[in-house]
């Protein structure tokens, strides 16, 4: 990977200079807290943020988007021509987190079996920035190897003072990075900058959440346990866990016919495993109706599911589900089961 | 708001200019294929067996599917339903569905007529190791609408008969008015193609054959476990009895396989919605085998 450094004050010039060619959202403060929106000049950026309400997923995996459109005359195809519209966009300011969500996205929607090609599309238009961070009070990314990204960024800036280390992805960003800045080589003590930045980083997390080895084995060693009994009692199913999430993917189809019932359009909605009906099928069966067993199949999909498929954490501890549960149900609940049970045993 | 432009895209265009059928289906995978009824068959009184031809011949020639697999029926207006494949891919040209009348979407199926068109995208999932299975003795069994991806097996199994050793299928419903396929199945028994157990929860003054659960025949049945393939398909609370006695004849985990029905959405392990612990049934089964399925969590 290709590093140079940049002056602080030059952040500006170089979101000019996206703005020139690309819709570029970023974190701004809302209210109390912070989201992820389009900007019109960098005065709005909050660039020490802690961590947004909502994740950048929707801009690849919009919460509604239209598949096709169709008529419902019947003896033809069915299917009318469609279009669907991408605004090319630079998502500014991403965490480490954020973005290893996003490629974790990547590995399910750009399978080779079955691209997709909404969401390609959204992919292929949209530049990603992303930038060094402080952990809050629920951060756990560096439990689940998210803390830091090595791919799916076209920059990367760590904040090393008045200056950036700027790790460059992409050649379509370092054509521009050139253009607005002025980069230069990293030298000694840029470089020992760098160091102490993401040592202190490192030493900034809350030591008060566990750190657990074999997660995805003791997820299944203790799938039995009446733990999950307890942790599902509580979930209200609101489904706000999911929405948060960065790395929720789940989707339903559903057909919308106009007023006439003559055309009409097929969507793809977010969803959520803790919803209900989630796993029903014809004829009535539900093979995940308790809350204990969608609570338990979430937090399984996040620790253990996707890691057997993939080879890494689906969830990246970047938080949103700790303050999002009104049932204080979150993946730190499952570490400190898991802490509990090596005390236990320890006594 | 800043100089952005749209870019425009869409996701149907490559559709309609790819030379190839497979090409066709591969571009945009959400997009069903216009397919007409060709045949429509009352069944029992809750299933019609629904033969189905792509309208496209580019389609039609590249649509190949195995014994297991299973598509997704596209009602525009009504939805999108998951179902498994009755006929077997040794008949080429069309595909046959067997569709228990049982929510909105299969209440419209049955209330259409030959000649109607609907959506069909697939085929999906992983099925039924037939290669492997030759030259095996195989054994059968399935509950009620499991014998809806069975037929797939079991009449690919009879088109290529000399292949496989002693086929035996075991078929329990609930009533004798549920049983689907008799005819069909009792000549090949009566040709002695197969051995067949038909056997219902709930007899009547005309059945003739066995009385009681699916796994009542396993206690006169005679099994060479060590060349015997099993093959099981049926209600969730079905799979963990017939697996068991399959077990107890000594059958190998690896060579009893089962069909699991699970909310295949999108049929191509995204949407989630058929997750079985750390397995999409749709891309990873839905057909697995009992060593598989004992390491899925909350697969039975």
């Amino acid at each position: 990977m290709l590093y140079r450094v940049i002056n602080a004050d030059e952040l500006p010039a170089l979101i000019e200079a996206f703005m020139k060619d690309y819709e570029v959202v970023a974190p701004v403060a809302k209210g109390k807290s912070f989201a992820f929106e389009p900007i019109a000049s960098f005065d709005e950026i909050v660039l020490d943020y802690p961590t947004t309400l909502t994740s950048l997923k929707k801009y690849y995996l919009p919460p509604k988007e239209t598949l096709f459109e169709f008529n419902t005359g019947g003896g033809g195809d069915g299917i009318e021509p469609y279009e669907m519209s991408v605004k090319p966009r630079v998502l500014f300011g991403a965490h480490a987190c954020d973005i290893n969500a996003l490629n974790n996205l990547n590995l399910v929607f750009d399978d080779s079996r079955y691209p997709d090609p909404y969401y390609d599309a959204h992919r292929k238009a949209t530049m990603i920035v992303g930038i060094s961070c402080s952990p809050t009070s629920t951060c756990f990314c560096h439990l689940l190897e998210s803390d830091e990204v090595r791919s799916g960024y076209d920059l990367f800036l760590t904040d090393i003072g008045d200056r950036y280390f700027v790790s460059i992805g992409s050649v379509e960003a370092a054509n521009i990075l050139e253009a607005a800045c002025d980069p230069r080589e990293a030298d000694d003590e840029d470089r020992s900058s760098f160091r102490k930045a993401t040592r202190a980083r490192q030493e900034a997390f809350d030591e008060g959440i566990p750190h657990i080895q074999e997660i995805p084995m003791l997820m299944d060693a203790f799938h039995s346990d009446e733990f999950w009994d307890e942790l599902g009692g509580r979930c209200l199913s609101c489904t706000a866990c999911s929405s948060v999430c960065p790395t929720c993917y789940c989707f339903d189809i559903v057909d919308v016919l106009d007023p006439s019932g003559a055309t009409g359009r097929r969507d793809r909605v977010w969803d959520a495993c803790t919803s209900p009906q989630f796993a029903l099928v014809t004829g009535g069966h539900n093979f995940r109706s308790s809350t204990k067993e969608r609570v338990r199949h979430r937090m399984y999909h996040k620790l253990n599911g996707f890691n057997s498929q993939h080879g890494r954490y689906l969830c990246v501890g970047c938080g949103r589900c700790v303050r999002a549960c009104k049932a204080d149900i979150s993946p730190i609940e499952v570490l400190r089961f898991f802490e509990k049970k090596g005390a236990d045993d320890a006594e | 708001m800043p100089n952005s432009t749209c870019v425009k895209v869409n996701p149907l265009e490559s559709a309609s200019i790819a030379l190839s059928g497979a090409e066709m289906m591969r571009a945009n995978p959400y997009r069903p294929w216009p397919a007409r009824i060709t045949s429509i068959t009352q069944l029992t009184e809750t299933e019609k067996l629904f033969e189905f031809r792509f309208v496209d011949e580019r389609i039609r020639s590249a649509f190949h599917h195995e014994p297991g697999q299973f598509v997704e029926v596209s009602i525009f207006g009504v939805g999108e339903a998951p179902i498994s494949i009755s006929s077997s891919p040794s008949k080429g040209g069309f595909i046959e569905l067997c569709v228990r009348r049982a929510g909105e979407f299969t209440q419209r199926l049955h209330e259409m007529q030959c000649g109607d068109v609907v959506g069909i995208r697939g085929p999906y999932g992983n099925p039924f190791p037939f290669e492997e299975m030759k030259g095996h003795d195989i054994l059968l069994v399935a509950g009620g609408l499991g014998i809806a991806p069975l037929r797939s097996l079991i009449n690919n199994i009879h088109d290529e008969r000399s292949e496989f050793d002693n086929v035996t299928i075991i078929y329990g419903s609930k009533n004798p008015g549920e049983v689907m396929f008799r005819d069909q199945f009792e000549m090949w028994r009566h040709r002695q193609d197969f051995d067949l157990y038909l056997t219902v929860d709930n007899p009547d003054d005309t059945w003739d054959g066995e009385v009681g659960l699916v796994t009542a025949p396993f206690a006169h049945l005679e099994v060479d476990a060590g060349n015997t393939y099993g093959a099981v398909c049926g209600p969730p609370v079905m799979y963990r009895f017939v697996v068991e006695e399959m077990r107890k004849k000594g059958i190998s985990y690896d060579h009893i396989y089962m069909s699991f029905e699970r909310h295949m959405k999108c049929g191509m392990g995204k949407c989630g919605h058929c997750q079985i612990g750390h397995q999409y049934c749709c891309i990873d089964g839905p057909v697995f085998n009992y060593w598989e399925a004992k390491n899925i969590q909350g697969s039975m």
